[in-house]
């Protein structure tokens, strides 16, 4: 006899309830209920009715056992000639149709050796197995039902969970290219695949491994997944997912739409071997494509505003530099000096980013000072001198209502406090002036001292740096200042020229 | 395949696991607290122990606690938590397998982790 076949849930729960049943019914041992002719067939008929009909074996049930359980557990009973008399003397049996699982069952109740009286009660147990076999019927619908939203359930927690795991893992990542290729390979590994291709609307083919560590590999030809130019379109045109047979391979096509209205094909390939996609697979790539084509464009929208706000401001900023002729360049010099001090310092993203910022736009309030004030060869007058302290305030007032700035105002606020408090336009004290204000301080003079200024030429670098290791302490933060030191010392060890190339396009600039 | 028992007061996430398992060809045994998983626990010892953290009565805690003093035929413990302070969790438990899954779990996952404690445990050696 082969060994029977695992049961699933539905069935396990089918049997326990017939179990309880035939105790409940039983109102001799002798009774027994059982489905027959689909996997629920435990409790059996009585073991002593089996081995009468089987001749005392138990085995031979194909062989020359009771043709009624044979037929009934072949799913082939006919319960409409079925009466009593052909059973061993003393045993009757009787049997209802259920469709469980979409096959045919029987219910079949086997009444084992009993006597006259017993006999008389048959009818009435007939009609007891009528609506027993409809309650089984309509307990077998629900179970089933039951498993299809179960099995619902299963594909949503993968879904799910693939996008816990996805956020959690890109909530590190800004570039576009990284975001996708890990959105790629999260799809991937959920669905076994070997490869997954992206093909763009101008026709580039990338490939990307299944991994832990996403790669893009080296687009060749044996990796690129066979599908035809005809099919591509299709799958564009449509917008739907759809399967694939390859001769080696299966294959999931499906849109990852952008909100442009880009569209690109990706292409998940599963060897032979393994399982075909299922509709399973298909929702959830549709899925997975529908929430990643969005998470991609935002990614590609935020640093296309991200690069559209720095060129802006640079076009700005260097449209107010044009204002004073000597300082060309000059705010973008501060803004790179400045992040580069920010690091040696360890400072880390977000302070980084407001000294980039506030280094293009310290300078800002200039435009409210008069061009023949900024522009005067030779030494400033007092009052003249008054108007050009006036411009870290203008700068503030002007950048204030820009929400976005705020991490920024202080910086150029107070870019020209000194600690010993001779600065202006607050005369604060070393600790009342804001960390990045003081940053910015330092590489604003060394890169004035640097450069060609209206009133005296550019001093040498080395001048420069003297003059700033004077005024450490007293007008510049000593600790900011020797990160300075520190800092174009390495420049110059690691890579030298490059802090005269920088100046190189003031001077000629300058020179117009 | 391996005989677990699955302990989770969430009817409907119970009955999904057990589902799943079955599916897997597992052997599984169902409890809808602590309390009624250990007593199942001592009458038919399961070789995995799923657990769901946050339940009445008996906690998956002390569970894992009650369990892990008579746990030699036990070949691993997986523990379903929503929270995220996994060391905690899996510390103290000498000589407990013990894997910790975060909510939402992927089934999958699920199977594969619970594949990969049955092959650990086939390549150890018996216990004396």
């Amino acid at each position: 006899m082969s060994k029977p076949r695992q049961l699933n849930h539905s069935e396990r729960v089918l049997r326990d309830m017939l179990g309880d049943l035939s105790q409940v019914t039983a109102s001799r041992q002798t009774k027994s209920l059982a489905v027959l002719g689909c996997g629920a067939s435990d409790p059996r008929p009585p073991e002593h009715c089996l081995r009468a009909c089987l001749k005392n074996d138990p085995t031979s049930v194909d062989a020359n056992g009771c043709s009624w359980l044979t037929a009934a557990s072949m799913g082939r009973l006919d319960t409409s000639g079925l009466n009593g008399d052909k059973c061993p003397k003393g045993f009757s049996v009787a049997a209802e149709t259920v469709s469980l699982g979409g096959r045919t069952g029987f219910v079949l109740s086997v009444e084992g050796a009993c006597g006259r009286e017993e006999r008389a009660s048959h009818v009435k147990g007939f009609e007891r197995l009528e609506s027993l076999s409809r309650i089984l019927q309509h307990v077998g619908d629900l179970l089933e039902e039951n498993e299809g939203l179960a099995e619902e359930v299963l594909r949503s927690y993968e879904q799910i969970n693939l996008i816990f795991e996805f956020t959690h893992k890109i909530a590190q990542v800004t570039e576009t290219p990284e975001v996708e290729a890990r959105l790629l390979s999260s799809l991937g590994e959920l669905l076994h695949a070997t490869n997954i291709a992206v093909v763009s609307d101008d026709d580039t083919w990338r490939i990307f491994d299944v991994s832990d560590k996403p790669t893009q590999l080296q687009a060749n030809a044996s990796a690129a997944p066979t599908i035809g130019a005809v099919e591509l379109d299709g799958l564009r045109r449509s917008g739907k997912v759809s399967v694939f047979s390859r001769g080696d391979s299966h294959l999931l096509g499906g849109p990852l739409v952008r909100l442009d209205g880009r569209v690109d094909i990706v292409l998940v390939t599963r060897p032979r071997e393994a399982c075909v996609f299922t509709s399973g697979d298909m929702l959830l790539i549709e899925s997975v494509l529908s929430f990643g084509g969005q998470i991609i464009s935002n990614c590609e929208l935020h640093e296309k505003l991200r690069r559209m706000s720095v060129e802006t401001t640079r076009a700005l900023v260097s449209a107010i530099d044009q204002k004073d002729h000597y300082t060309c360049g000059h705010s973008e010099r501060v803004s790179l000096l400045a992040m580069m001090v920010g690091r040696e310092l360890g400072l880390l993203g977000s302070d980084l980013q407001s000294l980039e910022w506030a280094g293009l736009l310290h300078d800002v309030g200039k435009i409210g000072v008069p061009e023949e004030v900024l522009n005067k060869p030779g030494k400033l007058t007092d009052e003249e001198f008054e108007i050009i302290k006036k411009h870290p305030e203008m700068g503030y007032e002007i950048l204030r209502p820009i929400a976005s700035f705020q991490s920024v105002l202080e910086s150029v606020l107070h870019h020209h406090e000194n600690p010993d408090g001779s600065g202006y336009p607050y005369g604060l004290t070393r600790d009342e002036i804001p960390y990045l204000a003081r940053i910015l301080h330092v590489v604003d003079v060394f890169d004035a001292l640097s450069s060609s200024r209206s009133y005296r030429a550019a001093f040498r670098f080395d001048q420069s740096l003297e003059i700033i290791r004077k005024e450490s302490g007293t007008k510049l933060d000593s600790e900011i200042v020797a990160a300075f030191e520190h800092l174009i010392a390495e420049m110059r060890r690691k890579s030298p020229g490059e802090l005269e190339r920088m100046y190189a396009s003031e001077k000629a600039a300058a020179h117009d | 395949m391996s005989r677990i028992l699955v302990a989770e007061d969430d009817p409907h996430i119970l009955s999904v696991i057990c589902l799943w398992l079955s599916q897997q060809g597992h052997d599984v045994d169902e409890a809808r607290n602590g309390l009624a998983a250990l007593q199942q626990f001592g009458d038919k010892p399961p070789d995995i122990l799923i657990t769901d953290v946050n339940m009445p009565g008996m906690d998956g805690l002390e569970l894992l606690h009650e369990v892990s003093q008579n746990a030699h035929h036990l070949r691993g413990v997986v523990v379903l938590t929503n929270r995220w302070d996994h060391r905690e969790i899996s510390a103290g438990h000498a000589g407990v397998n013990v894997h910790v899954v975060p909510k939402p779990f992927s089934p999958s996952k699920l199977a594969d982790l619970i594949a990969e404690i049955d092959s650990d445990a086939a390549t150890m050696s018996p216990p004396e």
